[in-house]
């Protein structure tokens, strides 16, 4: 057979589809094509640095020489050393050596507890799913997933500390039982944003027991909107029930959550959940979004407004004054012609769905849009029965903010504070608060954290906190639900304290601090308290308890709802901020906005020593490890700095160091890549920050993530400091780690602050970005498609869902050829009957369909498989080489049209989650020597890595680039001490660290040398399978028969339709995922995914026929908006 | 002329290759008898803390594997008794037995030395930790225990009676037959298929090799032999 070569059509001359994913792409800079045209990312499969050098050719073959003379002396290593078996003394309960227990349990969280089931291992919790019985379980986000590393952190706080040095347990012991014995202590807590019921039920006692006492909360990101509702009221966002939805700058799918967001993405579905009914636009729902910077909402947008935060008021005043309400009066006239054209049609669109609309502001955003937000809604008849919002009453009620705090610790009210919010006041209060200062002025102050941070060290005591995994709590879910927060193991370090038991050593009369354990094996006694509160607001009884811990959640009495109304002062707050930001204007070149955003790795700064978190690239900038200020294209062309920050960095060939006269890097990108740092001036306060282009970004505003910058030490690129190795607020993982924003940040501008000027400077800051690795040509990957006819040849809805399978290069292309065509077959072997079918299996045959229609790009799979599948991380300069391990690519297109002339700088984002494809003509099989990589009988590809030896030839020849090689031992060394990997057995060895404790017992740790990449979970397939066939004995005797008298059926032996889960598509907020059995045809979701018309296969053309297909993105544009023609045009043709 | 080379050196090539024939043989030797999997592992028999003998608990008190071995049809891994599963019996019987005092160490408060610790059993069998294997698979569809581990109800200590190397596990992969059992006979170690066929007549069943085969082909049994059954 000849060689297939493919030749690459032209693009059409009428093709106005542009996509792009990195500026260089957009430029087309030949560096950029030498960067496509390489295997793996420059300098990926190459030694250079200084550290690498150490293991060179000649250095390896003296090692080599050595080895093989030692090998004589080696012989007596193949004799197997002695090991044990260790059982149990006593088995405890439910354990099954080998085989995973579940609990429900749940993550309490600011917005809500996420319900979760946590997997141990012989009582070692090892991965988190979400709780699918809750009824407010909307997946699991990437903190969610991540969260289980925390318990085992390296650099979690183990001791006890005094003013910052490690002290003796009793010494703690003393302290708190003297401040129990004084009740008229001025003492005061300052909890999180978290709903406990049974903390709320505490907090009034020792209201009781100390007269003095003063209850505070404080989260450094939760913004103004509960304020607005009334004291610990909140929204109940139900998305199931809304057509047509409006976020006013609210990442309601991502960082901001309201509610349980899956049912939003099942109605992004055209087919509806499950894929059962016939496509049907009226079924789904339509979104508007009206933000600055893309956020993952804003990148499920059907229309999206680009405008800065401060104009996000005048957008709600425009749409109130267009539902003649009478808030809009103090609301200046929007004058931008665009904002005009789309509120009109907007305003339309939900006054026709009125009673099932939802307009929502982000909770950071300033009171006064929460204002007007809650006055659409009332208007739009949103609120009730029925309908998509509630206004819910928590327990989290009478409790001060942190500028109370701040006061009643400067006079004196408070001199004695309990600091249990999981945020870091003395790091990220609102600066000119200065709260650190009075902080310092109090006589006691005792901080509860996991890690021994900024706050913990400025504290008389700090007490190393107990994971929400090793404590007894419960919880409110985002809609109200009781739940319950269980331990799954006792605390791994003994001095480690819950919340509640610190709580209730105060309430006790000895002040006795019991944590973990009581005496003689009684549970601790936060587990009587949490009993004794579900006694009180649920059921008595050991049944009901029982009950309780088995499902994770009580639905007997939710948060009750109470009406919803608007303030009284609600007019005079609108009018206030009205004025505010008049006096400040719209935001130009020298007088920029910052917008302070929530970051998706670090959130506020708290998971900073995650080292999952780190290394899953952000959703829209594609940074690792760091932050970066984020800039429109066209501001920074204005500030005419845009040339130096795409111009590619001149990096010697040679020396692989900066030189003016070496050569051009690719693109700037790979291990050189280094940003040019901007100087910000805001507020009276300067900082520092790299700076990258951001596309679809509102003009004349900067984005910059808040949470880095917490630690540094000597090894610091810029050599920041200050260095501290006494009191380091940060692990290995979180310092040197990007850039703090909080000084810029005051109380009055908590979320964005006007009037910035940026300055560019000499110096430059490395980055690792995803962004560009690799990057697969420009073929059309990501397919999207409209509900309406654009007028432009490509038809209706109907039209073009028939056309999604011939878009691109698959409109050309010639019908393939299979060589796995089943015996007899017509077209494969000219001697019919020799050939034998290659997926022989007739029970199983695995396949994975992904939705582009509800995926967002968040990476919560990315995260889940790493948790799942024991896949390392490799630190920042590893990343840069373009050598990270995720089996999940998260890569994300933006896409615009060239004849767009409503707003050309606004591009569509369309986000691709590319794993393993599992190809049934796998090009990577054929090309290795070992026969390491082979096909299954149930259509796996799968991996031997014992047999592996690392060619990576089938890297080089997957056409999908999904697979990840072991450059380095990231296991056995910990990949973040510097140079670390290069020293070989020289080396720290991470072996005996904590982090070792969560990997997976059913999976393979890989070691240097060779190549991974998806399985497909196959460990979650084989104990499924497993499992079902062991089913044949029970079946026996349930029929008193004879093994030999039964009849074994395909019923016996398959799986029950959809009962296994990949862990991807266990976690996905977004039901994007769906996996199954093809032989079960339609009864599964799979099945009946991959018969859809908008089910295409990534690189059909070529032939490999992967078993992963994708689903098309549906847009469904409103007709009468101004954008209408420019949605759902996202399709990637040649670049 | 002298000699450049003494009378002696004649024999010198014919030596040198009967030295080095004997290092090869010898190295050929050792590598099979240190290296391979079956020197490596057959016959090891390594002393236990408690001389526990599965003779005297499966032959003559009539034990079942599962007593002990509980969870072997439920999870991958065929566990080892717990020390309370010793003791529910040996709290009444062999109470003074010597061999004991392991386990009165690690579950009697009474005795003097006792400490609670769980009794470390040496392990005999061992799958390389790149091999995932489930024993309940394997019980549950018509492997015996026997298969693999021999007449353990004959051993006074524990031996290792096959390989267990991957050519190993593949022979019977490919051709289950040969060890299929109905699935109440899995745990009998007295099993013998031409007395089961005699007690249980099959129709069109003569031989223990067609048992097999009628096995296989009603228990739809068709084991894998692609990588990731058992590497992952």
């Amino acid at each position: 057979m000849s060689k297939f070569i493919w030749q690459h059509p032209e693009v059409p001359a009428d093709e106005t589809t542009v996509a792009w994913r990195s500026a260089g792409q957009l430029e087309d800079t030949p560096e950029f094509r030498e960067w496509l045209d390489r295997e793996f990312p420059q300098g990926a499969a190459e030694m250079a640095d200084e550290g690498d050098m150490e293991t060179s050719r000649r250095s390896f073959l003296k090692l080599m020489g050595a080895s093989t003379a030692l090998a004589g002396f080696g012989m007596a290593a193949c004799r197997r050393p002695e090991s044990y078996i260790v059982p149990y003394t006593k088995a405890p309960e439910w354990v099954i050596p080998g085989k995973a227990t579940y609990y429900a349990s749940a993550m309490p969280r600011a917005n809500g507890a996420t319900p979760l089931v946590v997997t141990t291992f012989e009582g070692r919790p090892t991965k988190l799913a979400p709780n699918n019985l809750h009824p407010d379980a909307a997946g699991t986000d990437a903190f969610a997933q991540a969260s289980v590393l925390d318990l085992y952190s390296t650099s979690r706080s183990r001791k006890v500390l005094k003013s910052g040095t490690a002290v003796k347990r009793a010494d703690l012991d003393v302290a708190i039982a003297a401040l129990a014995a004084d009740p008229s202590a001025n003492i005061g807590f300052l909890f999180g944003a978290d709903v406990s019921p049974t903390r709320a039920r505490l907090a009034k006692q020792l209201a009781t027991k100390f007269t003095n006492a003063r209850f505070y909360q404080y989260e450094a990101l939760t913004g103004e909107s509960a304020k607005v509702l009334g004291d610990g009221a909140k929204l109940s966002v139900d998305f199931s029930k809304a057509d047509r939805i409006l976020s006013l700058d609210c990442d309601f799918a991502a960082l901001d959550p309201q509610g349980p967001v899956t049912p939003f993405f099942e109605r992004r579905k055209p087919e509806g959940k499950g894929y059962e009914a016939k496509p049907d636009p009226e079924k789904m729902n339509r979104l508007y979004v009206v933000e600055a910077a893309y956020s993952l909402t804003g990148g499920m947008a059907d229309h999206r407004l680009r405008v800065s935060p401060s104009q996000v008021l005048i957008v709600a005043g425009e749409i109130a004054r267009e539902l003649g309400l009478p808030q809009a009066k103090g609301v200046n006239p929007a004058t931008d012609g665009n904002q005009i054209k789309w509120i009109k049609p907007l305003v339309e669109d939900l006054k026709a769905h009125s009673g099932k609309s939802l307009v929502l502001a982000g909770s950071r955003q300033p009171a006064a849009v929460q204002h007007l937000a809650l006055a659409i809604n009332l208007a739009l008849e949103n609120f009730g029965e029925g309908k998509p919002l509630a206004v819910l009453q928590t327990e989290a009620q009478g409790l001060g903010d942190l500028a109370a705090l701040k006061k009643d610790i400067d006079s004196q009210i408070v001199d004695t504070l309990l600091v249990l919010t999981p945020s870091n006041p003395v790091y990220d209060a609102p600066a000119d608060l200065n709260f650190a200062a009075s902080y310092a002025k109090l006589k006691t102050s005792i901080r509860l954290s996991d890690r021994t941070d900024a706050t913990a060290y400025a504290s008389t005591w700090h007490i190393p906190a107990a994971h929400y995994l090793e404590s007894w709590s419960d919880a409110r879910s985002s809609r109200g639900v009781y739940t319950v927060v269980q331990p799954m193991i006792l605390p791994l370090y003994q001095d480690c304290v819950s919340e509640l038991e610190l709580l209730l050593a105060l309430l006790s009369d000895t002040g006795k601090l019991i944590n973990g354990e009581g005496a003689k094996g009684a549970p601790s006694p936060a587990y009587d308290a949490v009993r004794a509160t579900f006694a009180s607001i649920g059921e008595e009884g050991e049944t009901a308890w029982k009950k309780l811990l088995r499902d994770g959640f009580y639905t007997g009495s939710p948060s009750p709802t109470i009406p919803a109304s608007l303030a009284p002062t609600a007019d005079a707050t609108i009018a206030a901020a009205n004025i505010e930001i008049g006096k400040a204007g719209k935001p130009t070149k020298d007088a920029l906005e910052v917008i302070f955003a929530t970051d998706a790795s670090v959130y506020d700064g708290r998971w900073i020593d995650n080292p999952w978190l780190q290394e899953a690239p952000d959703p829209i900038s594609k940074i690792t490890w760091d932050n970066a200020a984020l800039i429109a294209p066209k501001t920074a062309k204005e500030l005419g700095i845009y040339d130096k920050i795409v111009d590619p960095e001149p990096v010697s060939s040679v020396l692989g160091v900066e030189s003016a006269f070496g050569d051009v890097g690719p693109d700037n990108e790979g291990q050189n890549r280094k940003q040019h740092i901007i100087k910000i001036s805001v507020n009276g306060q300067t900082v520092e920050f790299p700076v990258l282009l951001s596309f679809g970004q509102a003009e004349n505003t900067i984005v910059i993530p808040v949470g880095y910058g917490q630690g540094y030490d000597k090894d610091d690129e810029l050599k920041r400091g200050p260095v501290d190795d006494k009191h380091r607020v940060v692990g290995l993982v979180g310092v040197n780690r990007g850039f703090d924003v909080y000084p810029l940040r005051t109380s009055a501008t908590p979320y964005f602050a006007t009037g910035a000027k940026i300055v560019l400077t000499d110096k430059k800051y490395s980055v690792a970005l995803t962004q560009e690795h690799s990057a697969m040509y420009g073929r059309a990957l990501a397919r999207e498609v409209s509900t309406i006819d654009t007028e432009d040849g490509k038809g209706d809805f109907a039209d073009q869902l028939a056309m999604v399978k011939k878009q691109g290069n698959d409109a050309h292309a010639p019908p393939n050829v299979y060589q796995y065509l089943p015996k007899g077959s017509e077209t494969w072997h000219p001697d019919k009957g020799q050939a034998i079918p290659h997926l022989s299996d007739t029970l199983h045959q695995w396949g994975m369909s992904i939705d582009l229609s509800s995926c967002m790009g968040c990476s919560a799979c990315l995260v889940a498989c790493q948790a799942e599948n024991n896949i390392p991380i490799v630190g920042k300069e590893q990343v840069a080489k373009g050598r990270e391990m995720h089996w999940i690519r998260m890569d994300r297109y933006y896409a615009t049209q060239k004849d767009n002339d409503f707003d050309a700088d606004n591009p569509a984002f369309v986000p691709q989650p590319v794993a393993c494809l599992h190809c049934e003509a796998a090009p990577c099989e054929t090309v290795c020597p070992v026969n390491a990589t082979v096909h299954t009988e149930d259509g796996l590809n799968a991996m031997a890595y014992n047999r592996c030896i690392g060619t990576r030839y089938c890297a080089n020849n997957c056409p999908y680039k999904v697979r990840r090689f072991n450059f380095f031992d990231y296991n056995k060394r910990n990949p973040l001490i510097p140079h670390n990997l290069n020293r070989g057995p020289f080396g720290v060895k991470a072996v005996g660290d904590p982090d070792h404790l969560q990997k997976n017992p059913n999976v393979t740790v890989r070691m240097r040398g060779v190549m991974e990449k998806c399985t497909y979970c196959v460990q979650r397939l084989k104990d499924a399978v497993i499992r079902q066939k062991g089913g044949q004995k029970q079946e026996a005797l349930v029929a008193g028969k004879l093994s030999t008298e039964m009849e074994v059926t395909t019923a016996t032996l398959r799986i029950p339709v959809d009962s296994v889960k990949t862990a991807c598509q266990d976690a996905c907020p977004a039901s994007a995922i769906t996996f199954g059995n093809r032989l079960d045809e339609e009864k599964s979701a799979h099945g009946r995914a991959r018969n859809l018309e908008r089910n295409y296969s990534l690189l059909n053309y070529i032939g490999t026929r992967p078993r992963t297909g994708y689903l098309a993105r549906v847009k469904n544009p409103n007709p009468d908006m101004p954008d209408h023609k420019f949605i759902g045009k996202a399709t990637i043709h040649m670049v | 002329m002298a000699n450049i080379f003494p009378r002696w050196s004649n024999l010198l090539p014919i030596k040198i290759a009967v030295c080095a024939l004997s290092v090869v043989a010898g190295l050929v030797f050792a590598f099979s008898y240190y290296a391979t999997p079956k020197t490596l592992t057959v016959g090891y028999q390594p002393s236990q803390p408690i001389p526990f003998s599965h003779k005297i608990h499966v032959d003559q008190v009539g034990l079942d594997c599962r007593y002990c071995h509980s969870f072997v049809d439920v999870a991958g891994h065929s566990n080892v008794p717990t020390g309370s599963t010793c003791w529910n019996c040996h709290q009444h019987v062999q109470k003074e037995s010597p061999k004991l005092a392991p386990l009165h160490k690690s579950m009697d408060p009474a005795y003097p030395g006792y400490d609670g610790k769980p009794i470390e059993w040496v392990r005999v069998h061992k799958a390389p930790d790149f091999v995932y294997f489930n024993h309940s698979a394997h019980v549950n569809r018509g492997i015996s225990c026997q298969n693999c581990h021999g007449n353990v109800n004959t051993m006074e200590v524990v031996t290792q009676d096959q390989n267990m190397s991957m050519g190993w596990c593949l022979t019977c992969h490919r051709n289950p037959e040969l060890n299929l059992r109905p699935l109440e006979e899995v745990y009998n170690f007295k099993y013998n298929a031409v007395d089961y066929l005699s007690k249980n007549p099959q129709s069109g069943v003569k031989t223990p090799e067609e048992l097999g085969l009628k096995l296989k082909e009603q228990f739809k049994v068709k084991p894998k032999t692609t990588c990731a059954t058992c590497h992952h």
